[in-house]
């Protein structure tokens, strides 16, 4: 009866074994009434009254006031200025040119003395249901105002009662006479953290007004979709905003933000899998693939992270209804929503809720493949080339149209009658402009390679054609390397010799003959081939890779990484085979090859002396959603063009800093071994710090970093500062030149109307892009002993961003971040351990 | 307009499974689904529960919610919005939904040409006045083929254990069967409507006398409406505020239509064209030309998208190839394809669709790519767009 899939790759063999273990689905059905199924998310997902919604936002809120439980996304409790003794007076810079800017913040134009009034409802006799509570209160709506809201105890006002304890009386429809005493409990500033979440809750509701769909923590607009066949992927415009106190007061931050959908649901999905990976892999495909993605349910509108596939369920499994009734999930959605399940045999999706949010207690939740769509893209689409060009073309902005797109929004707001009245309900208005202020752009660069200056246009923030060809640093010889090929791609390794014996020597790259090896095209015998030929003063080993097979990759990774330890390169023979490309691509993978034998590149003028730079950055394998994995380096000596670097690898549940607080140990020990002193100062850029993070950041690692300075020695006290780099803002600046938008220029500091007065923050746009809007980086100085001043520790930021050895060009963060970021990211895709010590030195990582 | 929660405060001696709430808007789904009627209305739609489940009823096409109180539709109605379900995957059917703020004492246009208009728990919240005007407004002007009234029937308040006089503070009167049977047959005797008697919720063993909690009236028009002198004298003057409006995405729209098909053609043709240079060049040493070979092995690995591309013939001049570095896949073999052929209909109208959307060959017969492989990762290598893209 069940052939929908002849091929069966998904049959599960017991058909009516419940897949949800009834704990949960007891959990799950917690709600006062019975709304469905209790492990299987539907009830509460019609969309719940916008009243209830802001109550339970609420809730979260008023118990984030208590214990800290919700999360703080924007860091809100985080005051760091005011421990940073240096920068009470002021944290701003001067040195640099000035630069007209605007931003894509509007004011918040708030009624004067508008505060938030917290009341506290009492209900005797005493009421249950929140509903009930809830309505009782709302018959004497013209006692507390069209603009409310209450989680059932806690009462938000935008305006004081008359009294500080109102008593007044409803009736229930049993005819019950109920007494309400509203007592006012607290009074909000409106710069209070509290009173910003509450406008951030408001200005949802008005998001929602417009018709806009929520997905996640933005909303988009699904009227006019671009569609990209080609990848099936859908693209909703839509925006993220957020309602923050900033340096000139409380302003709307909003940004065009683009939703990648996917035309296909997880089973068709599956079903593409099951033929390109065949039955014995599809299972192991199908983890791989699906766990951690978020998943976006036909019949109402919420997303599910996938945790688990369990293959032993089906749709004809059964679960038992808050009412005590059971029903197979087929029949449920059937009945509930009219969606037929056509494939009975299809395996059931895991989401475990984690927090608890609305009615939905956390437990595990069934979700069915065929009514799920898949949202976002997957690392392998990230990774493609051609689906981010293709996107890109829709999703990268350049700054007119940004501006304009963002200037929608605002007029949606203006327009929308409903809107305009719950404004003012609440005494809300914004500005109608962008903020406009003044940054300033700081000197270029001097480019220093081998003694002598490069001068490039910092316009361009692009250096390769001036020092293309020019002798390096510090070059290492290439006089024992062997280069591994497959036999069909001969041509390819012979052209890259050709091309690298022509290129090297102006660089000072001395090159002997590689070792040639020809190999067949298998992991196995690239292994071997290692195995027999790598002796420990091999310098190099060139692998060229006929295919971009990942397996392949890794296994020579994680050979020559860790039992092995020589720098390798591995480079895909179709690179290497256009002939007109040849050479170009030949000079950039010796200098590549160069860095990971410890060479030198070029270098900037740094004034500070005995400085030791820091950079961490965290890789989480959201695949198998169990490592985490930090990078770390430090620089060895005054020109910042040695690094050292470690890695720290841990499972779930373990606290990254123990493993940084070792890290900083041996760097040190390191530094001392090359400099023969401990450095006076150490600099710690941290990357990888997610939203929220930041009190964890405060609380626990700076506290680690200073312990670890004290176990060194007694008497070594060196100067500390630790700066977050934050890539992933939505703040944007565009520079007004001529009367049009564009791109602010690198070297772009920003440190006055959008920073946050308890930080000590800074902006700094440091690259260019080709297309679209340039992304400013975040720095937040969380803890400095360091005394340099604000423009001082700006410069150097700045200056690190032209650090990094993979470019010849200015980064979008401190050269250190990256290195941080891909040796994380080779351990994290790649070698699944610590690399060898032995390579610490060397950027063999790159 | 019920709150819905009144079961839930009689602790103890009655309790209705499922609540009573969903057992009356059950009953109203299942009439829907016995009548199939196509244009729906709820009066008294207070929160648009009733809506919300009704529109996931596929024969119905457009929907309407009619209440007195502004603020109360107003708070879940975003719930009637589309999905973003209905936008990636737009149905064949069109669906609209309205809601209105307005009396059922008046009358208004936009309420013409329903087929079910239902009253679930409305009429005892009416005053007398807007009472006597309801069965024109309903039965005489709105005329839809069938009517569902609700209303407590006041012979059980007795077992609902702290009710005094009515079951709602709203509630301005509720009837026994005989109060409501009465009002229900006069009314029906004079729009020439027959009605039946019947309810939900039944009375606890021993006083099944009291009859059901909930009474129910459907009530079916007896001759199908003459439309045109009906409607000739019915006034055009709006007199309800429209609120909320809903258009959902459908293949009905052109614009849906068209993108559904592209999305399908550019679809069909990549996982043709991957299965053909699989083909090509994993088993080269077995390829011969017998074109039944290949289409054995070709269909296999189509199949596998759909359980019902068993049925998919490959005629022989309309096979996919190679030709150089470009695979040239015939609009012919995509039209072939269940899912395509069922979107567009005939073979013209894909052509239409896909013109000026797809790359197609220069005499319009084949889609058009390029054979080189379109998903390798690059970034799995030191050196690579990566790199340089920074």
């Amino acid at each position: 009866a069940q052939q929908a899939l002849p091929s069966q790759p998904l049959g599960p063999q017991q058909p009516q074994q419940p897949c949800v273990p009834p704990a949960a689905a007891a959990a799950l059905g917690g709600r006062g009434r019975q709304r469905g199924p209790p492990s299987v998310p539907q009830g509460q997902d019609e969309r719940r009254p916008k009243g209830l919604q802001i109550s339970e936002e609420l809730q979260q809120l008023s118990l984030g006031d208590r214990g800290g439980r919700r999360k703080d996304f924007h860091d809100l409790g985080v005051n760091t200025r005011q421990a940073i003794e240096h920068v009470q007076e002021s944290k701003t810079g001067s040195s640099g040119v000035t630069v007209k800017l605007t931003t894509n913040y509007f004011r918040l134009t708030s009624r004067p003395q508008w505060s938030l009034y917290q009341y506290h409802v009492g209900y005797n006799p005493e009421m249950e249901a929140r509903r009930l509570r809830s309505a009782l209160l709302f018959q004497h709506e013209e006692l507390i105002g069209q603009a409310h809201a209450f989680d059932g105890s806690l009462l938000f006002l935008p305006r004081r009662l008359r009294n500080k304890v109102t008593e007044v009386f409803s009736r229930t429809r049993n005819g019950e006479d109920v007494k309400i005493t509203i007592t006012l409990t607290n009074e909000l500033p409106p710069n209070s953290p509290t009173c910003l979440q509450f406008y951030n809750i408001i200005f949802r509701r008005l998001l929602k007004m417009l018709n806009l769909q929520q997905i996640g923590r933005n909303y988009y607009n699904p009227d006019d979709p671009i569609i990209i066949p080609n990848h099936r992927l859908m693209i909703w415009p839509g925006f993220v905003s957020s309602i923050l106190r900033y340096e000139e007061g409380i302003m709307l931050c909003t940004d065009v933000s683009h939703k990648v959908l996917r035309n296909e649901t997880v089973l068709d999905f599956m079903y593409s899998l099951y033929h390109q990976v065949g039955e014995q892999r599809f299972k192991d495909a199908c983890a791989k693939e699906l766990i951690g993605v978020i998943v976006l349910t036909k019949y109402n509108n919420r997303t599910y992270r996938v945790d688990d596939i369990d293959w032993d369920a089906n749709p004809r499994c059964t679960f038992r209804k808050a009412d005590g009734s059971e029903i197979s999930y087929v029949d449920y959605y059937k009945m509930q929503y009219n969606q037929e399940i056509t494939d009975l045999r299809q395996p059931v999706l895991i989401s475990q809720a984690r927090k608890k949010s609305g009615s939905i207690v956390p437990g595990p939740v069934a979700l069915i493949p065929e009514l799920c769509f898949l949202t976002g893209l997957t690392e392998k689409m990230r990774n493609d080339f051609k689906v981010m060009r293709d996107l890109a073309v829709h999703t990268r902005l350049p700054p007119v149209q940004r501006q304009r797109e963002i200037g929608r929004l605002v007029d949606y707001i203006r327009e929308d009658d409903g809107v305009q009245k719950e404004l003012s309900n609440w005494g809300l208005s914004f500005d109608s402009d962008l903020l406009s202020f003044t940054g300033r752009v700081v000197q270029g660069e001097k480019i220093l390679q081998s003694g002598r200056t490069f001068d490039y246009n910092p316009q361009f923030a692009d250096w390769s054609r001036e020092t293309r060809g020019a002798p390096l640093t510090c070059a290492k010889p290439l006089d024992k390397w062997l280069l591994i090929y497959p036999r069909h791609n001969y041509d390819a390794a012979n052209t890259l010799l050709q091309s690298l014996s022509k290129v090297t020597p102006s660089m000072g790259i001395r090159m002997n003959d590689p070792t040639l090896i020809e190999v067949e095209d298998r992991t196995e015998a690239y292994l071997r081939a290692l195995q027999q030929c790598v002796t420990p003063d091999t310098n190099i080993v060139f692998c060229v890779l006929s295919s971009a097979r990942k397996d392949k990759y890794d296994a020579i990774k994680k050979y020559l990484c860790t039992d092995c330890p020589i720098p390798s390169q591995c480079v895909l023979a179709r690179t290497l085979s256009k002939p007109q490309t040849a050479a170009a691509i030949a000079t950039k993978i010796a200098l590549q090859m160069n860095c990971k034998m410890g060479g030198e590149l070029w270098n900037v003028e740094i004034p500070l002396k005995q400085v030791m730079i820091v950079g961490i950055d965290c890789y989480h394998d959201t695949l198998s959603g169990k490592q985490s994995i930090a990078g770390f380096v430090a620089s060895m000596n005054q020109t910042m063009t040695r690094w050292f670097s470690r890695c720290v690898v841990q499972g779930r549940g373990q606290e990254l800093v123990d493993g940084l607080k070792g890290c900083l140990q041996t760097a040190l020990r390191d530094w001392f071994k090359w400099n023969k002193c401990l450095p006076s100062r150490i600099v710690v850029y941290r990357d990888g710090v997610g939203d929220g993070q930041l009190s964890t950041l405060v609380d626990y690692e700076v506290p680690q970093f200073l312990d670890c300075m004290k176990s060194v020695g007694r008497d070594y006290n060196p100067r500390l500062s630790v700066i977050v780099v934050k890539k992933r803002v939505n703040t944007r600046f565009f520079a007004q030149s001529g009367g049009a938008l564009t791109n602010p220029p690198p070297g772009t500091v920003v440190d006055v109307a959008v920073t946050r007065p308890e930080w000590y923050d800074f902006f700094i746009v440091s690259q260019t892009v080709r297309d679209g809007c340039v992304a400013p980086t975040h720095y937040n100085v969380i803890y400095d002993t360091s005394k340099l001043k604000p423009d001082h520790m700006q410069r150097l930021t700045y200056k690190l961003c032209h650090m990094y050895y993979n470019w010849p060009g200015v980064i979008r963060v401190p050269a250190p971040c990256q290195y941080a970021h891909k040796l994380a990211f080779l351990v994290g895709q790649s070698i699944h351990r610590e690399p060898n010590q032995l390579l610490s030195d060397r950027l063999y990582y790159l | 307009m019920d709150e819905n929660f009144q079961e839930e405060q009689f602790t103890g001696i009655i309790n209705f499974t499922p609540p009573l709430y969903k057992q009356r808007y059950q009953f109203v789904k299942d009439l829907v689904g016995k009548y199939k009627p196509k244009k729906v209305a709820d009066l008294g739609c207070a929160d648009c529960t009733l809506l919300w489940m009704l529109k996931f009823c596929s024969c119905i096409e457009v929907l309407a919610g009619l209440d007195i109180c502004g603020s109360v539709i107003k708070k879940k109605m975003r719930r009637l919005s589309p999905l973003p379900a209905d936008y990636l995957q737009p149905t064949e059917r069109s669906l609209t939904i309205t809601l209105h703020h307005g009396s059922v004492a008046q009358k208004d246009p936009c309420m013409l040409g329903f087929d079910l208009v239902t009253c679930i728990e409305l009429i005892e919240h009416l005053e007398e006045s807007e009472l006597e005007k309801f069965p024109e407004v309903v039965f005489g002007f709105m005329a839809p083929s069938i009517v569902v009234i609700s209303t407590p029937n006041s012979e059980f308040n007795p077992l609902l254990p702290g009710v005094t006089l009515f079951r709602h503070p709203d509630h301005k009167f509720e009837w026994n069967r005989v109060q409501f049977q009465s009002w229900a047959l006069e009314t029906a005797r004079r729009y020439d409507y027959s009605v039946e008697f019947t309810g939900v919720g039944c009375p606890p063993r021993g006083m099944e006398n009291v009859g059901f909690c909930t009474q129910i009236g459907v009530f079916v028009r007896k001759y199908p409406q003459n439309s045109e002198s009906a409607q000739s004298e019915k006034p055009t003057e709006a007199v309800y505020k429209t609120v909320f409006k809903a258009v959902y995405p459908s293949l009905k729209d052109e614009k849906y239509l068209q993108n559904a098909v592209v999305s399908e053609v550019i679809f069909t043709a990549q996982i043709i064209k991957r299965s053909l240079l699989d083909h090509l060049m994993s088993e080269p040493e077995e390829y011969n030309d017998d074109p039944a070979e290949r289409k054995s092995k070709f269909q296999p690995s189509v199949n596998s998208f759909s359980e019902n591309l068993g049925k998919l013939v490959v005629e022989k001049s309309v096979e996919p190839f190679v030709n150089g570095n470009v695979v040239y896949i015939p609009l012919r073999t995509i039209f072939s394809f269940p899912k395509v052929n069922q979107l567009c209909g005939t073979f013209e109208k894909l052509c239409k669709f896909v013109a000026g959307r797809v790359t197609l060959s220069s005499d319009g017969s084949a889609v058009m790519f390029s054979a080189e492989h379109e998903n390798e990762e690059n970034w799995l290598t030191d050196f690579s767009y990566k790199v340089q893209l920074k």
